[in-house]
């Protein structure tokens, strides 16, 4: 429950305009018998003071510093801000490239399988040299290309992942 | 993402007084002060007594104008600016409060500059102790008692402005209000003990 004076809002009035208590008698012998307005004057006058002294002891910063630093700051968050896709399109294009090279690794992989599958299919010509001939001819033609992207994507994957996070 | 070096942040604030205004906040400079001069010390005093260090005070006074230039928000009236400025300054010390602080000594005042009180004056002497009594009275209520009485009592705040302040109803800030009061007073009395 609330208790209530009428007359709080003219005591708060004379603490913070500083005519309390030479300047308004009547509302100090008010505050003496009334609990409600006693509490208020101890709670107002110990508030006011308070900030009145710390206000007095306050050295903050000249307006121009916290204006420059809040600048600073400012264009930096933005330059931040800008530089955040770049970032994100350096980290997709790596993604890409690891991919990519992933991908090759596999056919490549695939590939060398192919060749050994024809290596076991040269053993069961074996009787027949013209055919081993013809089938090494062929791996060789294929496998070159082949070994190059593989070292290509073991190249570039590192390059990337660089590049990436550089920045970061 | 990395920071930025101190060259990099020299090349953007030498061009910065230029652009800052036109493009960063929509507040200007000269504006900027008038505001400034006018609520620095008031945020001051409200920063270090509800976080109950001056120092830390600086850095917040700091953030808070910052904080306020960046929401780059329109407003209607000088007292609805200054409002919204203690808000943010509320909002700050709230954050305070949920962080672990490294020196986590309760708020009592003590590391306040109460060493400018001239011994053999007694009335200096005795505000110095009153100001010791309030700042331990004050530490032994809840954050929130502290922002509603300082805002009503030292700042005289209306009801409905430091309802906008603290996020809160105004029906409620009567009866919130009357209990910290009447809580506090009880402390003052009995000497902040």
């Amino acid at each position: 429950m609330i208790a209530e004076c009428a007359r709080e809002t003219e005591i708060v009035e004379a603490v913070g305009f500083g005519r309390w208590p030479g300047q308004c008698p009547e509302l100090v012998a008010h505050a003496t018998s009334c609990e409600v307005c006693a509490d208020l004057v101890e709670v107002a006058r110990a508030l006011h003071g308070d900030r009145e002294a710390l206000c007095r002891e306050a050295q903050p910063p000249a307006a121009g510093m916290v204006w420059w630093r809040a600048t600073i700051r400012a264009r930096a968050e933005m330059a931040r801000t800008a530089t955040q896709p770049i970032s994100v399109l350096q980290g997709i294009a790596g993604a890409c490239i690891v991919g990519a090279a992933a991908g090759l690794a596999t056919v490549a992989w695939q590939s060398m399988r192919w060749v050994d599958r024809i290596g076991e299919l040269a053993v069961q010509l074996e009787s027949r040299r013209a055919d081993i001939a013809s089938a090494s001819t062929f791996a060789a033609a294929h496998g070159l290309p082949i070994l190059l992207a593989v070292a290509a994507g073991l190249v570039l994957a590192p390059l990337a992942l660089y590049i990436t996070l550089a920045d970061d | 993402m990395r920071d930025m070096t101190i060259s990099e942040l020299e090349q953007i604030g030498a061009g910065a007084d230029v652009i800052a205004s036109e493009d960063t906040f929509r507040m200007d400079e000269d504006a900027f002060r008038l505001f400034y001069e006018r609520t620095a010390r008031p945020v001051w005093a409200y920063l270090s007594r509800m976080s109950g260090d001056a120092r830390l005070a600086d850095d917040l006074l700091q953030e808070a104008y910052y904080r306020f230039l960046r929401a780059n928000v329109t407003h209607e009236s000088d007292a609805h600016r200054r409002n919204y400025l203690f808000r943010i300054a509320t909002n700050l010390v709230k954050d305070l409060r949920r962080r672990p602080r490294e020196n986590d000594a309760p708020v009592t005042g003590d590391g306040e500059p109460m060493d400018h009180a001239d011994p053999q004056s007694a009335d200096v002497a005795n505000g110095a102790v009153r100001r010791l009594d309030l700042a331990r009275s004050m530490s032994r209520l809840k954050p929130r008692e502290r922002d509603l009485l300082w805002l009503a009592y030292a700042q005289g705040s209306s009801h409905k402005e430091i309802a906008e302040t603290l996020g809160l109803k105004t029906a409620s800030i009567k009866l919130l209000l009357f209990r910290a009061r009447r809580r506090l007073a009880g402390l003052l009395r009995e000497g902040g003990r």
